[in-house]
């Protein structure tokens, strides 16, 4: 076998995530509560935290902003492509580095596709302030299938050939059935994950609308699951038609209803990318990376974090011209009677 | 077919990566120009082009503009096939994608991209000189789909004789059989497009070799911006300038708002 890079887990073990779940409630019972109760219930200091989406879509922005108001300690962040979600996490750890601290990230990519490089990634990794495995985005997402699948490990191909097997947890083995080189990538169990979502019931039952991104798979995989959505609806609804449901109850521990709680990143159906909003905001870390000075990014966190109680605040300090813009332009991308 | 006289560099890019693509083909597409070049075929010779997004859409019409993300809104709208991740590259795993589209920062002799950092390897790993946002599924369509079509700006330190980090494997270290000896899939990388060029891979060495010039460069003017030792096909022909039309595509049908293709 090649790789002998030491084995250990992040999270849960295989074993662990086993273990939790069999002591765990899973009554159909109502699991709305608010954001900050769901927070401080779940997340805890030097958790391995999923985040759920795709790059700066459907991001759990709203659960990271009130995370970064609670504040947390040696986190390690797990996810595929991912932007805004690490990005203000990180950001806080620059501006308030005793209130916030990110140890470890797992990644595939982070970045804001046409919106730019990360800022936060850049600092963080070149000043080595915290430890990094890189994976692809097959990768990840496999690793929380395999967790999801109560498995310790699937096989991939992609992380043959190239360094991501010299610098990661992936074992290199001889297929038992074809002969030929076949790669193996641990499991992925977080402790808790981060999703926001379309829809969901009291109970947690989720429907997602455009990309899954690995949003089931984290749920399944996790310990436990926070789901943020912009629409809370009847359980009879959701249930209409059983195979539109994505999620199903028992993966989820705490429903909150966030309504634009993926902004400025966007959520299908429902409202677009604020481009310029995320560029402003990438532009309060960036000249931190020069040497300037983080006032500005702190005083974006007083006012729009700190010095908010909760998320709907934060969207209330928003003009309501760009707003409804972005609602607009997503409502051209899906067109629906209403 | 009038020549374009003001192309810019990416326009010429988009047009000769959309010539590469065939009619009918499946092809997993990036972020950026991958995007313009898969849409510019879709409106000229390659109408039956099917666009697979890693986010998961499969066969979008993408008739409301220009995606800015692979898990962008529009990528989802009229898809024939829209699950996650791990469908789209479980498909693209079991040979579904003819082609995909792959960038890095640094590319070598042998296809080979590095997307993930810049400076001291293995060493510095945890300490980069530059961090670069990573592999997303590059290293993925590197090693599953059939053939790939790499993109990467012409500079003679991002033609790099050794890579900092290998992301997305090519044609490894270009022995026989190298990629199916490693458990990979697919032939690899098929051509390069640059700012200056198309290039293949010679059949048995697996070395980059050159094939067409763009307008205003020479094979010598090529060799001088490549940092490694670039082979030259007996028939180097010069690649057309896009035509009038392939830049009003690009301009007013594609990328109007200049999201990805810069007019300057």
């Amino acid at each position: 076998m090649e790789n002998s890079a030491k084995m250990f887990w992040t999270g849960l073990s295989p074993d662990e995530a086993r273990a939790a779940l069999v002591t765990k409630d899973k009554s159909m019972r109502d699991k709305r509560m608010t954001l900050k109760d769901a927070v401080s219930k779940f997340v805890k200091n030097g958790d391995n935290v999923a985040i759920g989406g795709f790059v700066d879509v459907r991001q759990p922005v709203a659960t990271t902003h009130e995370m970064v108001r609670q504040g947390f300690k040696d986190l390690t962040l797990s996810f595929q492509s991912a932007g805004l979600g690490p990005e203000f996490l990180a950001g806080a750890m620059l501006a308030r580095p005793d209130h916030c601290s990110i140890k470890r990230i797992e990644l595939a990519y982070w970045a804001h596709e046409a919106f730019g490089l990360s800022p936060a990634w850049r600092i963080l990794a070149e000043n080595s302030m915290v430890e990094f495995e890189d994976w692809s985005n097959y990768n990840i997402s496999a690793r929380f299938k395999a967790g999801a699948m109560g498995l310790p490990f699937l096989p991939t191909r992609s992380p043959l050939g190239g360094d991501i097997t010299n610098t990661s947890r992936t074992k290199i083995v001889d297929c038992p059935f074809t002969g030929r080189k076949i790669g193996l990538v641990p499991a992925s169990n977080p402790n808790v994950g981060l999703l926001h979502v379309q829809v969901a019931d009291m109970y947690g039952n989720c429907i997602i609308r455009g990309s899954l991104g690995t949003c089931v798979e984290i749920a399944m995989a996790s310990a436990h699951t926070i789901v943020t959505c912009e629409q809370l609806v009847s359980h009879e609804l959701v249930t209409k038609n059983p195979n539109e449901i994505n999620i199903p109850f028992a993966a989820v521990d705490a429903v909150v209803h966030v309504p634009f709680g993926a902004y400025p990143g966007a959520c299908r159906r429902h409202y677009y990318f604020s481009s310029d909003y995320i560029r402003k905001f990438l532009a309060l870390i960036a000249p931190i990376a020069k040497g300037g000075s983080s006032d500005a990014l702190k005083a974006w966190y007083d006012e729009h974090v700190f010095g908010v109680a909760n998320f709907d605040e934060f969207i209330a300090k928003m003009p309501a011209k760009q707003l409804l813009h972005d609602q607009a332009v997503e409502a051209y991308n899906y067109e629906a009677l209403a | 077919m009038t020549a374009s006289t003001d192309y810019t560099a990416q326009e010429i890019i988009v047009v000769a990566g959309s010539k590469v693509l065939e009619n009918n083909k499946i092809v997993f597409v990036g972020t950026g120009l991958p995007m313009v070049a898969s849409l510019l075929a879709v409106l000229t010779h390659a109408p039956g082009l099917i666009p697979v997004f890693e986010a998961g859409a499969v066969g979008p019409p993408l008739k409301r503009g220009l995606p800015v993300s692979v898990g962008d809104s529009k990528t989802f709208t009229g898809a024939s096939y829209l699950q996650g991740l791990n469908a789209a590259f479980e498909l693209t795993q079991r040979g579904f994608a003819d082609f995909g589209f792959i960038g890095g920062a640094e590319v070598d002799m042998y296809g080979n991209l590095n997307s993930t950092m810049i400076g001291s390897f293995p060493d510095g790993y945890q300490k980069p000189k530059v961090r670069l946002p990573g592999s997303g599924g590059a290293a993925d369509m590197a090693a599953s789909c059939e053939r790939t079509i790499l993109i990467v700006p012409h500079d003679k330190k991002k033609f790099s004789e050794k890579l900092t980090y290998v992301t997305s494997p090519g044609h490894l270290d270009g022995s026989p059989d190298a990629r199916f000896k490693a458990g990979m899939q697919g032939k690899g990388p098929y051509r390069v497009i640059t700012t200056k060029g198309i290039f293949d891979f010679e059949e048995k060495s697996k070395r980059m070799r050159l094939l067409q010039t763009f307008p205003g460069e020479t094979v010598d003017s090529i060799k001088a911006a490549t940092g490694f030792e670039l082979l030259v096909a007996d028939n180097v022909s010069e690649f057309k300038a896009p035509t009038v039309e392939e830049v009003r595509l690009i301009r007013e049908e594609i990328d109007p708002t200049g999201v990805f293709v810069k007019r300057a």
